[in-house]
């Protein structure tokens, strides 16, 4: 299987294309190869005409001149050979070119006048032969056949030496197409690859959606990615302005039961009834914000956050020094300024604002947040120099929904929503001892 | 203290309202932004309770507002949602401190007690001037160690002076801590409360930490811590 596209077209091409330079090769090969015989047929033809030309009779015995008007037929190895049979196949006169050639030729005079032929010699060699059958010769009754031949060699060498020529041709045809074909699929493919560069921007949250400016192709493909992306992300601030809503309209009317709970209380007798209702309440409350909280920040599909920690953290901070500006707490940031984590930021926001909120309000002076990187590893440690969680009690705090300590109203879902968020984003979170004296929430990221 | 209270939810508004009357303070319990800010610009206040699920303008786009007309009272923001979103917004808008509903009234006297006193520079529940303590949790004032009995009308008078110790306060706002909203208000009966108030302080040892600053109102005089 080959992946890649520009692979596939190159190799598809290459193989349409030596296909197509194989079909005609031949085609080419015997259409030139029937041309130059048709042209050596002639030249056979015009050499035969000046042999008839230079022949006289001359008392009932034919007379040829000593040197005849073309040089080729007095000089030996011009490959030109003329004979002269009468009728019965007996040789009357030869070319002065073929004294050191012995054919075995034989006319056939059969009064079909004009003959082209290829004859093969016992020794290999072959000949082009034009036997032309005269019964006239100056006006005087004489029946020849003049023959003349030429070597199939050169034939052969012209043939030869255009297959080469077209070999060499063919190749280079060959090498430029796909250099052609390179450079047409680098253009073609550039705007495939800006697409996958905007993707890749659109994964990490820096663009919201495709760019327009891709070719007439693709605009139906980027068209319904951002529908899908815009979808997506209107489904989810809908989702949550409706969380919201559904938060405040559920909550305010607890709120007032809330007070109908406290106006009860103050009256002897109704304590219980009152103590119940509040408890229930309170634990309506608690589901409210646990669902709720859930149901918003799980991790979006397509896109792949990243979110700058210190922003972040430093918003929280400037908040919680607010709340507990009293307590005079000092944070020590050791994350560097460009540090990410992958992470959505509401997300980010919520688990860090409840690590943090704990850690500010049963710290006693001191938290340190740190951010380290190892190989495939990223890890976020919040710690605090409060009294800690002991060892017995560090796996049941992490369990959703549980309270350890109830003086400390808020600490309930807190942590389970930490929990919840770190699970939907694979993270891990564990409870440590801090070398500051108190716990150490330590969350990892797996790095892709 | 005189504290103003945002709430479109008329049950809690009202329950609101009558717990922290029942506290000792006076309230003007609003149901929207629009009205919040007329009250805001028309009277002084101590702090502010505002919930940020507003119908119309929003409680942060509210407290933006309040900020930039320099009203620099302490913001207490009510949230819904008990996400960080809405707290940090609403912190970095200007507020100081916020609450989640559904809340125990405790928890809102808690936090209002102690952004009152972090605004008038007092961080204990005390303030101390001399031989008088008064004890900001449990209403209670102390001469030379001994309760003083004191009206809940006189209390608030002496808190008020107190927290803006040193300052000249005119009777005007000393009457906004006692009657809410538009009622119907007598000058006389500031002068009167005060002076019972001198009265009861000066006791055997002739404590008088109270000047009338004529035209202008009434001064403080002693340091509180």
């Amino acid at each position: 299987m080959i992946r890649s596209l520009r692979v596939r077209l190159m190799l598809a091409a290459a193989v349409l294309a030596l296909l197509f330079m194989l079909a005609l090769l031949p085609a080419l090969q015997k259409a030139f190869g029937l041309a130059l015989q048709e042209s050596i047929e002639q030249r056979l033809a015009s050499d035969v005409t000046t042999l008839i030309s230079a022949a006289r009779i001359e008392h009932g015995r034919l007379q040829m001149p000593e040197l005849l008007p073309d040089e080729r037929f007095n000089l030996p190895y011009t490959g030109l050979l003329g004979y002269i049979f009468d009728r019965d196949g007996q040789l009357v006169w030869r070319s002065r070119a073929t004294a050191d050639q012995n054919i075995n030729y034989q006319p056939r005079y059969d009064g079909r006048g004009n003959e082209f032929a290829r004859i093969h010699q016992s020794d290999g060699e072959e000949f082009f032969v034009y036997d032309v059958e005269i019964k006239l010769l100056g006006g005087q009754s004489a029946a020849y056949s003049i023959v003349a031949l030429q070597p199939v060699r050169e034939y052969k060498q012209t043939l030869a030496g255009l297959r080469e020529k077209l070999y060499l041709g063919f190749g280079a045809a060959l090498l430029a197409l796909m250099a052609l074909l390179w450079a047409g699929l680098t253009w073609g493919l550039r705007s495939l690859r800006r697409l996958s560069r905007e993707l890749d921007e659109v994964e990490s949250g820096a663009r919201d959606g495709l760019s327009a400016e891709h070719p007439r192709e693709l605009l139906r493909l980027t068209g319904s990615l951002n529908r899908l992306l815009r979808s997506e992300r209107e489904q989810r601030q809908r989702y949550r302005d409706s969380l919201g809503d559904l938060a405040h309209s559920l909550k305010t009317p607890l709120a007032v039961l809330q007070g109908v709970g406290e106006n009860l209380q103050q009256r002897t007798g109704e304590r219980e009834q009152a103590r119940v209702l509040q408890s229930q309440v309170e634990r309506m409350s608690q589901q409210i914000d646990y669902q709720l909280q859930r149901a918003s920040l799980r991790k979006s599909g397509l896109v792949r956050h990243r979110v700058q920690l210190r922003p972040v953290l430093e918003s929280l901070c400037s908040t919680l020094d607010k709340v507990y500006r009293d307590k005079r707490v000092e944070v020590m940031l050791d994350v560097s300024a460009q540090a990410e984590v992958p992470m959505e930021q509401g997300a980010l926001l919520e688990l860090l604002g409840n690590l943090l909120e704990n850690a500010y309000r049963l710290s006693l002076g001191l938290i340190r947040v740190s951010l380290q990187e190892t190989p495939g590893q990223l890890t976020l440690c919040v710690e605090d120099d409060g009294p800690g969680v002991p060892a017995d009690q560090r796996e049941r705090i992490l369990e959703r929904g549980e309270r350890l300590d109830r003086q400390h109203p808020g600490q309930g879902i807190g942590l389970a929503v930490v929990k919840d968020i770190v699970d939907s984003y694979d993270a891990a979170l564990s409870l440590e001892d801090s070398p500051l004296g108190g716990a150490a929430f330590r969350l990892t990221f797996h790095l892709e | 203290m005189k504290l103003l209270v945002v709430e479109d939810e008329a049950l809690l508004r009202h329950h609101l309202n009558s717990r922290l009357g029942e506290s000792g303070h006076v309230v003007e319990a609003v149901a929207n932004a629009e009205e919040a800010l007329y009250q805001a610009e028309q009277f002084h206040f101590d702090l502010a309770i505002i919930d940020l699920g507003l119908p119309g303008m929003s409680g942060l786009e509210l407290i933006g507002r309040l900020r930039s007309q320099a009203k620099a009272f302490p913001i207490l923001i009510l949230t819904a949602r008990g996400n960080w979103q809405d707290k940090v917004e609403g912190l970095a808008a200007g507020a100081d401190d916020y609450l989640v509903k559904p809340f125990q009234f405790e928890e809102l006297e808690a936090r209002l007690n102690a952004l009152l006193r972090r605004s008038s520079g007092f961080t204990q529940s005390t303030i101390a001037a001399g031989p008088l303590v008064l004890d900001l949790n449990r209403k209670q004032a102390t001469l030379d160690e001994q309760p003083l009995a004191l009206t809940a009308y006189e209390y608030r008078i002496l808190e008020y002076l107190m927290r803006h110790h040193q300052q000249v306060v005119a009777k005007e706002r000393l009457m906004e801590q006692l009657y809410p909203g538009d009622e119907e208000r007598d000058p006389n009966v500031i002068e009167v409360l005060v002076g019972r108030l001198r009265r009861k302080l000066e006791g055997e040892h002739g404590f008088k930490p109270i000047d009338t600053v004529r035209g202008l109102g009434y001064l403080f005089t002693e340091r509180c811590r």
